[in-house]
């Protein structure tokens, strides 16, 4: 059997780059549609390797960004769809800002708990259509790019998954 | 006051993600409807509740950005292995897929060729309007009104051959084992 020819140096760090580049907002991107920090790692890397292994379509950088997220976005989705559920175990974790009074981070952390029991509500596509735009305010139009779906499927997830909430946290009021 | 949108126009309302057109008919009915105005600010209010999720969660991140580096890096040179060990393998499977499709291939026509039904019935019409008939059970001449049939109704395996204005019968007794061969000729 002959042995592997190494990829060129080159190729390497041109891998490593877009790595370093892209990786902690593939991660949060992926953390924001699964909830968890181990599953959002896993899932990162699956997505890396995934679009690594498919170098031709990266010659392009700013296609390869768009190309990357697509992937990330859909690697999440199909990961909730098999095991359909939305696990959040260290979402707890407050970024403290000196203005708040500890009433007032008691209250963020209440509504930010509200919602993550909310969003176990929603489908994988609502949630990661809400995610991509009301938290990394992506366009209606890029959405339904990253989903792979028109743009009137992505407005009817959106306002699907915001009315579920909102139904969600007018019960947890009463 | 105007007829009151829908709760998802309303939801898609607090996002920006209306038409023009629908988009300012929301918001003239918003504009005098309190109940739809309050329900269009719980929607921002989730906006913004939403919006704060895009902190990162409090993780080391230097470490576990290190620990997925490497493992990208080893799962592409695992996938190169596999990819490039795999070419061999795939070559292996098409050639068996391809002597196993020929062999079914080469039983289907042998098959066939076994149990290729004898002609039920085989005409040959002559110039002068005599005709031949063939069936498993014998062969029938007939011309203007007569006719003249060979019968073997013991035939276990019938062959037949037509050729010009002749046809050919071949049997063989399926008691005795003994082979009678019938030629007719049209005159």
């Amino acid at each position: 059997m002959s042995e592997l020819a190494p990829p060129p140096l080159e190729a390497v760090e041109r891998q490593n780059r877009f790595v370093s580049e892209n990786l902690r907002r593939i991660f949060v991107q992926i953390y924001r549609i699964v909830g968890n920090t181990a599953d959002a790692q896993d899932l990162t890397q699956e997505a890396f390797i995934k679009a690594l292994q498919r170098q031709e379509q990266l010659k392009d950088e700013e296609k390869a960004t768009h190309w990357l997220s697509r992937i990330a976005t859909n690697t999440a989705i199909d990961f909730l769809r098999r095991h359909g559920r939305v696990t959040h175990c260290e979402m707890d974790a407050q970024t403290e800002s000196p203005q708040e009074s500890p009433e007032d981070l008691l209250l963020r952390s209440e509504h930010r708990d509200y919602l993550e029991d909310g969003l176990r509500l929603l489908t994988a596509r609502e949630r990661a259509a809400l995610m991509l735009r009301d938290v990394e305010g992506c366009s209606a139009e890029e959405v339904a790019k990253q989903l792979d779906c028109s743009k009137a499927t992505v407005r009817s997830h959106i306002a699907n998954a915001r009315i579920k909430l909102r139904r969600y946290m007018a019960g947890r009021k009463r | 006051m105007s007829k009151h949108p829908s709760e998802a126009n309303l939801a898609l309302f607090a996002g920006g993600e209306l038409s023009l057109w629908r988009r300012w008919g929301v918001k003239r009915h918003v504009a005098e409807c309190a109940a739809c105005r309050d329900a269009v600010d719980e929607f921002l209010a989730l906006r913004e509740q939403a919006s704060g999720m895009a902190e990162l969660p409090d993780v080391a991140w230097d470490s576990m950005a290190a620990e997925m580096r490497a493992n990208i890096r080893l799962g592409l040179e695992a996938g190169e292995c596999v990819t490039e060990r795999s070419s061999p393998r795939h070559l292996g499977f098409s050639l068996r897929g391809v002597a196993a499709c020929a062999s079914l291939a080469m039983l289907l026509v042998v098959s066939f060729l076994i149990e290729r039904p004898a002609p039920r019935v085989a005409e040959l019409k002559t110039d002068d309007a005599a005709v031949i008939e063939t069936s498993g059970s014998g062969i029938q001449v007939m011309e203007g009104g007569r006719s003249l049939m060979l019968l073997n109704a013991h035939a276990h395996t019938v062959d037949y051959q037509a050729s010009g204005s002749a046809m050919g019968a071949r049997y063989v007794d399926s008691d005795t084992g003994q082979v009678t061969i019938n030629n007719v000729y049209v005159q």
